[in-house]
């Protein structure tokens, strides 16, 4: 399983990789993160990589995505490296729902950011992103999926937003 | 139970756990979380560290230190290892320990900040002024990172000659579950150390240290050269790969077998000495080899071609050569298939 | 009153030094200091690359050989691995204030808790007599054959005040071109090791030494042009004191 999480820098795409790696690891798969970093991260231009799986990983960079979850336009030139059948969820609050996107996959597109303050949670669009995409492939129950991320933010002294959080999960896996 | 580690934290706390009480160095990406981890670390565990004036500074001061018998390391990236050769060279010189971490950026002069293998030539030929060799170790997992930081205090001790772990940009800057060992210092002690009383530091003649270092050198390379062979048993055409480009070929390899194509891969884990044993498994069946690399003009290949020489085995020798990047699977299945089908030209 | 002079077993075989040469003045004074403090069995001394190379031979401790200009650096690692012993780096003017004036300037910036002496004999001794940053305006060298014309070269580098400015334990300058020089000198060198000993933090002393052979002038000359010409640019005495004595 490859899973690409791309925006900009401060929207949170390190962070959700590595919750949802988190995930993989509670379920006993072999898994990778890897962070853009160095040049790529001039101009703003953040992603992470999650690979995860029960045999020997390769490369830790993107070959095929299997879900890639965009919350910028730039982001979208990453689609040239997804999986016939793979998964795409757009954030409709930063690319617009006129950009025509042709895959021969399937796109979601769901607006992170409003659905985040709604929640009271501005700062969740990206926790959104992964309700959404948990919902969307299937790949980790909800309650898993709210535990481990629970976990990652408690073990960082980020407890207190633990309600925020999962809030805004809930949000994202309820918008599709 | 395993977490998630980043490459370079991981590797400076392996550091820790093998009893390194010294760390010196200088900032550069994409090493600097090894700095910049150790200066929290270190002082927790009562160590220390220092971060240097500049990377000649930061060699010297391990110099100075190992002279001692104290366990202690320097790490940099492509250019900062050049500006360490010159202690380096000094270090082989006295027949000194040291461990060196290399987290390898691209390219020559201020190069980029890309994941690359650039540095093989330098760092396996001894890189400074002389006839030496640092042995070098090269992990493709953070766990192997891990594991082969915790032994390097004991093999650069063992033949008192420095030892370099050669890690990669992505390598450092990944994630991976991985497990620690548990602490450890040094079993025994070292007999020649500096310690004030000027006694015997296992210190040559000159007329004497030009055979000395082709023993010392011939018995490493004799028996330190350590690999991983990979469904090579029936290969036709074998990959040598090293790092994470050993990780993509691997894959390569499952994907090529999955279509009833004949490969294998070895991957060498010292870079020098290199693991010549490797080639001497290898069958008749053997048509080619093919180096897999993240350089520009290819490097690892040289050490590939040789050892073929070495084992009489007289096939060509190809290079996919991914300079900035790490070639991808597919890159490396369609690369085999044009040399399969004749459309590459063999390097060697 | 009869007086016994006993040489230091540090330096009690004949040094390597040209016939002449300041060098071997300084060498002994330390000597004397690290043996009075009961230290000859417990200190390691760093040499760096120029004439000082010949201790390697005659000096009868530890020595540790680094490569040119980084004796400083050399001589913290030591210290950070035996904090116990003496650390002292011994540099000429061309390995500390030239090719090593960074590392020598860092560890004094550090305060690290060594001792570095310096000899200062105002050209590249080791090498045949180049052109250092101590060289006097209008001195011969090999490289600068026509005098030091300090409008292209600067002038000769004062490392000592300098590095006073630091927050270091103890600085000072002496000479060995008279005898009463040569008894302040040795206060310099106690200041300065013990200084170390009692963990003051960084000390340096430099010393003003004769070199006739690549100065081109018998002993007595060049004594006298030390006096004339090198003592009144690069004043003698404590730069620095320690605080608490």
């Amino acid at each position: 399983m490859e899973i690409v999480f791309a925006g900009f820098g401060g929207q949170g795409v390190l962070t959700s990789g590595l919750i949802v790696a988190e995930m993989a690891l509670e379920e006993g798969k072999n898994v990778t993160w890897m962070p853009a970093y160095g040049p790529t991260m001039r101009g703003g231009k953040a992603y992470s990589v999650v690979k995860y799986m029960d045999g020997v990983i390769g490369g830790p960079d993107m070959e095929e995505i299997d879900i890639l979850v965009a919350m910028n336009g730039p982001s979208l030139e990453y689609t040239e490296l997804l999986k016939d059948g793979g998964l795409l969820v757009v954030n409709s609050d930063a690319i617009s729902d006129d950009e025509e996107i042709h895959l021969n996959a399937d796109v979601v597109r769901v607006p992170c950011l409003t659905l985040a303050k709604e929640v009271s949670n501005p700062k969740g669009a990206n926790i959104v992103a992964i309700g959404a995409l948990l919902k969307r492939s299937g790949i980790f129950d909800f309650e898993t999926a709210k535990e481990v991320m629970t976990g990652y933010f408690e073990e960082k002294g980020k407890g207190k937003y633990t309600e925020a959080n999962e809030a805004a999960l809930k949000k994202g896996w309820e918008s599709v | 139970m395993k977490k998630m580690w980043k490459g370079n934290h991981a590797i400076a706390e392996a550091a820790m756990r093998a009893g390194c009480k010294f760390y010196a160095g200088y900032p550069i990406t994409p090493q600097t979380e090894i700095p910049e981890y150790l200066s929290a670390r270190m002082p927790e565990l009562g160590r220390t560290c220092i971060q240097a004036e500049n990377e000649m500074s930061a060699v010297y001061m391990i110099l100075g230190a190992y002279s001692c018998g104290m366990r202690c390391m320097t790490s940099s990236s492509g250019p900062g290892i050049s500006l360490k050769q010159e202690g380096l060279s000094y270090i082989c010189a006295y027949y000194l320990p040291a461990v060196i971490v290399n987290v390898q950026r691209w390219g020559p002069g201020l190069g980029t900040l890309d994941s690359a293998q650039t540095d093989y030539l330098r760092d396996t030929r001894g890189g400074g002024n002389g006839d030496y060799r640092v042995i070098v170790l090269a992990p493709n997992s953070i766990q192997e990172s891990i594991d082969l930081m915790y032994e390097s205090f004991d093999i650069a001790e063992k033949y008192r000659n420095p030892v370099e772990i050669m890690s990669e940009a992505a390598l450092g800057q990944m994630m991976e579950a991985v497990e620690f060992p548990e602490f450890k210092d040094r079993e025994g002690e070292l007999d020649w150390t500096y310690d004030g009383t000027n006694r015997p530091h296992g210190k040559l003649p000159d007329s004497e240290k030009s055979a000395a270092a082709l023993a010392k050198y011939t018995k490493i390379a004799e028996e330190f050269q350590r690999w991983e062979s990979y469904r090579t048993e029936d290969a036709e055409y074998v990959f040598v790969a090293f790092g994470l480009p050993s990780r993509t070929s691997r894959n390569a390899v499952d994907q090529l077998r999955a279509n009833g194509e004949k490969v294998g891969l070895i991957r060498p884990i010292t870079l020098w000495p290199f693991p010549i044993k490797a080639f001497e498994e290898l069958g008749p069946q053997v048509k080619g080899l093919i180096s897999v690399e993240s350089t520009d003009t290819g490097q690892l290949i040289e050490d590939v071609a040789l050892a073929a020489k070495k084992c009489k085995i007289d096939v060509p020798v190809y290079g996919l050569f991914s300079g900035l990047s790490i070639s991808k699977t597919k890159a490396i299945s369609e690369f085999y298939r044009e040399v399969k089908s004749g459309q590459r030209k063999e390097v060697y | 009153m009869a007086v016994t002079k006993t040489t230091p077993k540090l330096v009690d075989i004949p040094n390597k030094f040209c016939p002449g040469c300041g060098h071997g003045i300084l060498n002994r004074l330390i000597a004397e200091v690290i043996e009075e403090n009961g230290y000859e069995q417990k200190t390691i001394m760093t040499l760096g690359v120029g004439c000082d190379c010949n201790m390697n031979s005659t000096f009868l401790g530890d020595t540790i050989q680094c490569a040119h200009g980084r004796a400083a650096s050399t001589a913290t690692g030591v210290k950070v691995a035996r904090p116990d012993l003496l650390s002292i780096a011994y540099q000429g003017d061309g390995d500390a204030y030239v090719i090593g004036l960074s590392e020598t300037l860092n560890a004094a910036y550090r305060n690290t808790n060594i001792t570095v002496f310096v000899v200062n004999n105002n050209n590249f001794a080791m090498t045949g007599g180049q052109m250092s940053w101590t060289t006097m305006a209008g001195q011969v060298t090999t490289t600068s054959p026509a005098g030091r014309d300090t409008k292209a070269t600067g002038n000769p580098i004062k490392l000592p005040e300098i590095v006073s400015g630091f927050d270091v334990a103890y600085v000072a300058r002496g000479s060995v071109h008279s005898a009463e020089e040569i008894m302040k000198l040795r206060k310099y060198v106690k200041n300065a090791i013990e200084a170390q000993l009692a963990g003051e933090g960084y000390s340096l002393v430099e010393a003003l030494c004769q070199c006739p052979t690549n100065w081109g002038m018998d002993t007595r000359h060049s004594l006298e042009w030390m006096e004339a010409e090198v003592v009144p640019y690069f004043e003698l005495g404590e730069l620095k004191e320690r605080k608490a004595k």
